[in-house]
């Protein structure tokens, strides 16, 4: 910290010595706290047992669902693959011990992205105040924050966002530092540098999007400022417009586009991720059961097929030799919807006469608005539903199966019609989309995606919905035997890239809107973030790890956002009150602003949401209100510079900068523990050393 | 952005024209044609066109005279929008003779505030409590049970008195809405253009015409908007009565608003920001010292504070005051809350159990004397005591005077090892042999042949903990109902009064009335007594639950979260009840979510594609219908899109230095966005935010923005097209497609009336031929249709 000291001179010129000497200092310290232990714990910890195991599957190339962008595993996947490792391991839960494993390289590649924020936050907040010391005391606060290092040491997605992030933050500052050269070769560099960045953060995760906002409202006052500027032509506008929106729009958008291209390229095998895609999809898989199959392109009466439904993640129609329970509409057989491939989900169509159509005659192509009965092929049961309750949508009707080999009643005949289909039109295997439309009760088979009770399996209702405009109602056959029809590949039915693209993100949206917090969950609130109140464990047992932020450097953040907060309202109310005077627009505060609104744009959205929170969603924000710390301070330095005699200030300014540095210092040796790992007694064994840093019940190390 | 000053007032802009003179035979023309006849936007419209053609010259004629004609026309306008609104919306209020939608639960609240009865509701009271109000005038006791949409009232209910308020309200709100606009500076063909579309739109109409929040929330809103619009033209002269009246008359109004749907929130902070971008604007008045700008600040916000909380405060005071009677609606309260309710402390005591059986989760009552329950806790008898004696060192058991979750304690059967209670219960009763688990430790109590620690005399009672040292468990206990003549031998909660008996010693479980040392926290002390028949040895349960899970955690966090029955009709003040009951009305909303049939997404209002079924009568398909009429509800999202488009050019082009509209045009233009866009989008945009249930009807506040904009826009377009280069060649053809949009609107109100007022039957052609959009689901006869059409 002894540094610190030259670094005060104001107005420090770029590259000059003490510049290179100041950012040296950073990047060297960066690289000591992150790649200190970096090979500790030696075991799987928190997350990596998800994102090394989606690393592995890129490298094994066996299809996979998760709910976000696949940028940043891809990027661990080539990283390991790169590094030698062979995607072997099954990171099957936190804990299991890497034994021959080459997990150094996918570790090294994420903490050393995560490390750039660093040298990244000392470069934006330079451009945006060209105050070495405001850049000094930002990244000082990024450097010493334990809970950054922790979340950076490992595999995981958020380094990589972070790094995203960071990136498209300091071409944003860049950009706007650069507009007197504007369309010169390296303003288009950080332009196009912003534009790959944005693209980066919005591909590994999507609150990505929140820094776009960001770009995108600066770029939009820009625009604005250059908008003002009279004295330049309309043609000069729009050329600032279309520089910008090609690469901070269009060239974000190929790249999210290029990037899902090789996501679906790569992973080409079929993987524990089929099911939650539709039939078309997963007939691209190599090993799939869909892949190359052949069977007849018609449906027709006599054939055995499975029914998929078509709602984003919908299960295929079954049954099964259980009854629902006393008390649950009738006593007869439960129908389903079960997401995995199984005997059960086979059906007979059989015609609605009585006779069976004996083989010398022609075969019948099943088509639009025709009869059927739909019989359980192991159960021998029809598909049936009547006047009675269905088990959790109560709305609905029942839907059951009835009869005895085969021989049911009126109450079992559904009337097939395709949708947007006109009279005579065939039934197609995969591609039609059909209803099943219940004859006398005037109802549609539905499933509704709630879950059963124990007595169904935990397998989704299914129900007869009055309303015929439900969105849940559309079929379609998957499997189909018919021994009768000629059969065709199925592999005329390939969807496009962009029809699988669009699918993707359907299924990924329908997931991210499925986390859920499930019954009596204890999750994270956003209230709990900024103030640090609760960490996260990343490795327990021996050697224990908990992600928690620095709390001299969180809750002296959240003092310095306050204080921006009112010492920039007042000089608005001075400017409102007197016109003529501009103190608001000093160059500082500008730069406190933008970084003010990143805070409140990467931390609020998190109220509203309804999916499951964790601690480290605030890490974006904290980076925001790091860099907005270091710049009031240098600000207010420099205001009291002004306002004592030189002496005083003198004295102020070392005193305040000397108890920040070593109470920052100090704080960090305290908790680096937590970061680098712990051993021996628990943190709530009165005998462990951490007990006296214990400063909140709630952190529980 | 300009500041949020009005520009002009209605009267003012009269005013000024009387002094320019530029329009005294014009308005006197208008004033002929609204005295003749009462639909005159199209006519007032053509004769606003002629204005600037008058001759400027002809000014000052009967200045007096004048000024009355003005003062009368207003009247007239209101006086218009008035009786249609009320003709409109009182137009056969009784029928449908039936329970409309959520007549269903505002009537039963209705019906409870008669009787006094507590119930609870997520939402703020005044609405309910406005209904009651006029209930009680009509005479109504509360008597009629709302059971199901569709029942028909009874003869006797004064369905008329029951649902005024809402038609009332609803009949006022073209008023206040044309009066808004006037306060906008905005013209008066635009104001009644604006009460014209409030007037004739089929939701708002239908929602007005039942047993239903929206239409006090809306007026309220308006109402309250208005005031503090008007406040703000007494900028100059604060702290005059006016400026006081209007403030304290707004927020009065906008608070109300509040405390009748939460989401009446939103009007007040748009109240809120009026208030406080005016205070913001006399900053830069130099002409005020600081310390007068500081202390107007002061007084605002002082009086922003004080007015909601005061009207909020002590409307639920009222509340809470009728609402004194237990009923069987306050089982969501905490027991401490349900005790002070009358009769609420005898119903929670019913609500429990009767029969004690094997797993009964139990608090004992030492019945006579001090009050005490029995106790155990994680802390065990000091190894020797002062006196050299020792003790067993086993868990303490104590009497303990305080309702407390290491007072619970399992019946167990010393057969059974589970512990949940399971159809049938095995019930205990006299002479049974149990055991007893303390809840929280799971340790059984015990008592052997050790001196008890206060009283030697007698032995020793302790939660049973297994050290390993030949003192083997003593824990079987014998239950002696003592009054089984009267209450029967099976043990039941509160009724019973057992004695428990120690199966090895024969002795009995007693309270000592003797006090522990500190080691034992100063509880009191529980022994066995070789004397049995006794007023110490009588104990009877008081709490009582059954076991749900064998898992011991999850008992155990069910025994933490278990309340304790109030010893006695508890007095809670109005700070508790209140607090209680809004972290209740807070918390317990978002587990209320469901599927329903009408539900909607935000995204669908704009364009209505979903209307709610209100009421049907399945003979005839007459049917209520909440839908919108189509016509406005289509131009109001262009309107508002094309608003935001003219915004962004308009901005855009003054940042280059070019004024296309005059300044007084561009100060009406912001106002109006900051008041009807900024409305707008405050009353929709937490819907997006929001996960629960969603209807139609949650877009009425929104919707009376939109019309507000929607007006104003046309205005905007009509000034602009006349003052542009080519007015001649637009002006006229754009007022003609004014009036026929006018008309239009009138239509499609006329089509849709009768599912506002459910008065005529309908045959399934009609119905179809009024689905105007796919997504329509008007309830028909579905045995009379084929697939298709219901797809």
């Amino acid at each position: 910290m002894s540094e610190l000291k030259e670094r005060t001179k104001p107005a420090a010129k770029k590259n000059s010595k003490e510049w290179w000497f100041a950012f040296g200092v950073i990047v060297v310290a960066t690289l000591l706290t992150r790649l200190y232990k970096i090979a500790e714990p030696e075991h799987v910890c928190w997350d990596e047992t998800h994102f090394g195991k989606m690393g592995s599957w890129y490298i094994k190339r066996t299809f996979f669902f998760d709910v976000h962008p696949p940028l940043g595993k891809m990027l661990i996947g080539l990283s390991g693959y790169l590094t030698g490792y062979d995607g072997q391991f099954p990171f099957e839960k936190p804990g299991d011990v890497y034994e021959n494993v080459n997990y150094l390289g996918m570790r090294l590649f994420c903490t050393l992205l995560g490390a750039a924020t660093v040298p990244f936050a000392f470069v934006t907040v330079w451009e945006l105040t060209e105050s070495l010391e405001a850049s000094f005391l930002a990244s000082t606060l990024f450097l010493l924050d334990v809970g950054l290092i922790t979340l950076n040491q490992y595999i995981l997605l958020d380094p990589i966002l972070l790094f995203f992030v960071m990136g498209s933050v300091l071409g944003m500052a860049k950009v706007g530092s650069q507009t007197y050269k504007a369309f010169s070769a390296q303003w288009y560099f950080w332009l196009v540098w912003t534009g790959v960045m944005l693209a980066g953060s919005i591909s590994v995760k999507f609150v990505g999007l929140f820094v776009v906002l960001l770009v995108g409202l600066h770029t939009a006052s820009q625009l604005w400022n250059i908008l003002g500027d009279t004295s330049q032509p309309l043609t000069h506008v729009l050329k600032h417009f279309v520089a910008r929106a090609l690469c901070l729009i269009l060239l974000p958008i190929l790249l999210y586009v290029c990037f899902f291209y090789v996501h679906l390229k790569v992973l080409n095998h079929t993987g524990n991720g089929d099911g939650f895609y539709s039939s078309a999809f997963q007939s691209q898989l190599i090993g799939n059961s869909l892949h190359n199959a052949s069977m007849p392109r018609e449906v027709s009466y006599g054939a055995v097929v499975s029914l998929k439904n078509h709602r984003t993640g919908g299960g295929y129609l079954h049954s099964h030799w259980h009854l629902y329970p006393e008390g649950v509409g009738a006593h007869q057989q439960q129908i389903t919807a079960y997401t995995h491939k199984d005997e059960n989900n086979k059906w007979a169509i059989k015609s609605i006469a009585e006779i069976e159509p004996e083989d010398k005659d022609e075969v019948q192509i099943l088509r639009h608005g025709q009869y059927v009965r739909l019989e359980h092929l192991v159960t021998k049961r029809n598909l049936h539903s009547h006047k009675e309750p269905a088990p959790m949508t109560r709305k609905h009707l029942q839907v059951t199966g009835y009869g005895e080999n085969g021989t049911g009643d009126a109450n079992d005949v559904w009337v097939v019609h395709i949708d947007g289909g006109v009279k005579n039109q065939p039934v197609l295997t995969v591609t039609s989309k059909f209803r099943l439309i219940h004859h006398l009760q005037k109802c549609v088979l539905t499933t509704s995606g709630k879950q059963l009770p124990k007595w169904g399996f935990e397998q989704q209702e299914v129900s007869c919905n009055p309303n015929f405009r439900d969105k849940n109602a559309l079929w379609n056959v998957e499997d189909n035997f018919s021994p009768k029809l000629p059969n065709v590949t199925v592999q005329v039915y390939a969807p496009s890239f962009w029809e699988r693209f669009l699918e993707s993100h359907a299924v990924m949206l329908q997931g991210n809107a499925g986390l859920k917090p499930k019954e009596g969950e204890v999750t994270s609130k956003p209230w709990q973030w900024p103030i640090n109140y609760k960490g996260q464990f990343f490795s327990g047992n021996q050697y224990r790890i908990y992600l928690l932020g620095n709390p001299v450097v969180w809750w002296s953040n959240l003092g310095f956002l306050a204080l921006f907060c009112s010492v920039y309202f007042f000089q608005l109310l001075r400017h409102q009150r007197s016109p003529e005077v501009r103190s608001h627009e000093h160059k500082k505060l500008a730069a406190g602003v933008w970084l003010l609104v990143g805070w409140a744009l990467h931390y609020f959205p998190f109220w509203i949401m309804g999916r499951v929170l964790y601690f480290h969603h605030y890490f974006p924000a904290l980076m925001f209100n790091s860099m907005l710390s270091g710049v009031i301070i240098s600000y207010i330095l420099e205001v009291v510079k002004e306002l004592l005699a030189e002496k005083v200030a003198f004295v102020f300014r070392h005193c305040l900068l000397g108890l920040f540095a070593s109470s920052l210092a100090y704080s960090f040796y305290l908790f680096a523990p937590l970061a680098y790992g712990m051993t021996g007694a628990s943190g709530n064994d009165p005998n462990s050393t951490m007990q006296s840093v214990r400063w909140l019940e709630s952190w529980e190390f | 952005m300009g500041m949020l000053q009005p520009t002009q007032d209605a009267e003012l802009i009269n005013r000024k024209a009387s002094k320019k003179g530029k329009t005294d035979k014009d308005l006197l023309k208008r004033n002929k044609i609204i005295e003749s006849e009462p639909d005159t936007e199209k006519r007032e419209m053509e004769t606003d066109s002629k204005r600037p053609t008058q001759n400027p010259t002809e000014l000052n004629l009967q200045p007096v005279k004048f000024q009355c004609q003005i003062s009368f026309q207003f009247d007239l306008a209101s006086l218009i929008c008035l009786v249609v609104g009320i003709a409109t919306r009182f137009y056969n209020l009784t029928q449908p003779h039936s329970i409309v939608f959520d007549e269903l639960h505002y009537g039963k609240y209705v019906s409870l505030y008669m009787k006094r009865t507590f119930f609870f509701d997520s939402q703020p009271p005044l609405g309910k409590q406005l209904i009651a109000l006029a209930a009680y005038i009509g005479g109504y006791t509360g008597d009629f049970k709302f059971v199901a949409i569709g029942a028909a009232y009874p003869e006797n209910f004064p369905l008329f008195a029951v649902r005024f308020i809402p038609a009332l309200c609803g009949a006022l709100l073209p008023v206040s809405v044309y009066y808004l606009l006037l306060q906008l500076g905005l013209k008066q063909l635009t104001a009644a253009t604006a009460a014209f579309l409030i007037l004739f739109d089929n939701a708002l109409l239908t929602q007005s015409r039942f047993i239903l929040m929206e239409p006090m929330l809306l007026l309220f809103s308006v109402f309250g908007l208005y005031c503090l619009l008007k406040f703000i033209r007494c900028r100059e002269s604060p702290y005059t009565f006016a400026w006081f009246a209007w403030l304290i008359v707004g927020l009065f109004s906008l608070t109300a608003a509040v405390c009748i749907k939460f989401v009446g929130l939103c009007s007040l902070l748009l109240g809120f920001y009026v208030v406080w971008r005016d205070m913001w604007s006399l900053v830069a008045n130099k002409n005020l010292s600081i310390w007068s700008l500081v202390s107007q600040a002061l007084v605002r916000a002082v009086v922003l504070f004080a007015v909601p909380v005061a009207l909020y405060l002590s409307l639920f005071h009222v509340h809470l005051s009728i609402l004194n009677k237990a009923g069987p609606h306050d089982s969501v309260m905490t027991s401490a809350f349900q005790a002070s309710l009358e009769g609420g402390l005898a119903s929670i005591t019913k609500g429990q159990p009767l029969q004690i059986a094997h797993g009964s989760q139990i608090t004992l009552r030492h019945s006579h004397g001090r009050t005490c329950w029995m106790h155990s806790h994680a802390a065990v008898y000091p190894v020797r005591y002062p006196d050299k004696r020792g003790s067993s060192h086993q868990q303490q058991v104590t009497c303990y005077s305080f309702k407390d979750v290491n007072n619970w304690w399992i019946v167990k059967r010393p057969s059974r090892s589970d512990l949940a209670v399971s159809r049938p219960i095995d019930a205990i009763k006299d002479g049974d042999i149990i055991q007893l688990v303390h809840g929280m430790t799971s340790r059984a109590l015990n008592s052997h042949d050790v001196a008890a620690p206060v009283s030697p005399q007698n032995q020793e009672v302790s939660c049973y903990i297994d050290y390993n040292i030949s003192m083997p468990a003593q824990n079987l206990w014998r239950v002696d109902i003592i009054n089984k003549d009267q209450v029967g031998d099976v043990w039941h909660t509160i009724e019973s009064m057992v004695r428990l008996v120690h199966v090895n010693t024969s002795q009995a479980l007693k309270f000592s009335g003797k006090q522990l040392p500190d080691w034992g926290f100063n509880q009191h002390e529980i022994v066995t007594d070789r004397v049995v028949i006794q007023d110490d040895t009588v104990w009877n349960v008081e709490e009582h639950r059954y076991t749900k899970s064998d898992d011991q955690k999850e008992r155990e966090r069910d025994m933490v979260h278990a309340e304790m029955i109030p010893t006695r009709p508890t007095t809670l003040s109005f700070w508790d009840k209140i607090v209680e009951l809004h972290m209740k009305m807070l918390f317990s909303s978002s587990d209320t979510l469901q599927d329903h049939m009408y539900s909607s997404q935000p995204l669908d209002w704009p364009l209505l594609s979903r209307g709610i079924a209100y009421w049907v009568n399945t003979t005839t398909n007459a049917q209520v219908h909440l839908i919108g009429n189509v016509a406005i509800w289509y131009s109001g999202t262009i309107a508002i899109f094309s608003y935001c488009v003219l915004l962004v050019w308009y901005l855009c082009r003054m940042r280059r230095k070019i004024y296309d509209i005059s300044a007084d045009e561009w100060a009406r233009f912001d106002l109006v966005l900051e008041i009807a866009l900024f409305g707008y989008g405050i009353n929709m945009l937490p819907y997006f935010c929001v996960e629960r249930t969603l209807f139609l009807h949650h877009y009425l506040p929104a919707l009376v923005f939109k019309i507000v904009l929607l007006a104003a826009f046309t205005e905007h377009a009509l000034t602009v097209a006349r003052s542009c280069r080519w007015s001649n060649l637009i002006y006229w053809p754009l007022q003609i497609l004014f009036a026929s949009w006018l008309l239009m609107i009138l239509y499609v109100f006329v089509q849709f009336a009768p599912l506002s007022y459910g008065c005529s039957s309908f045959t399934v052609q009609q119905l179809l031929s009024l689905r105007w959009r796919d997504s329509w689901d008007f309830i028909m006869q579905r045995s009379a249709l084929d697939v298709d059409m219901l797809l």
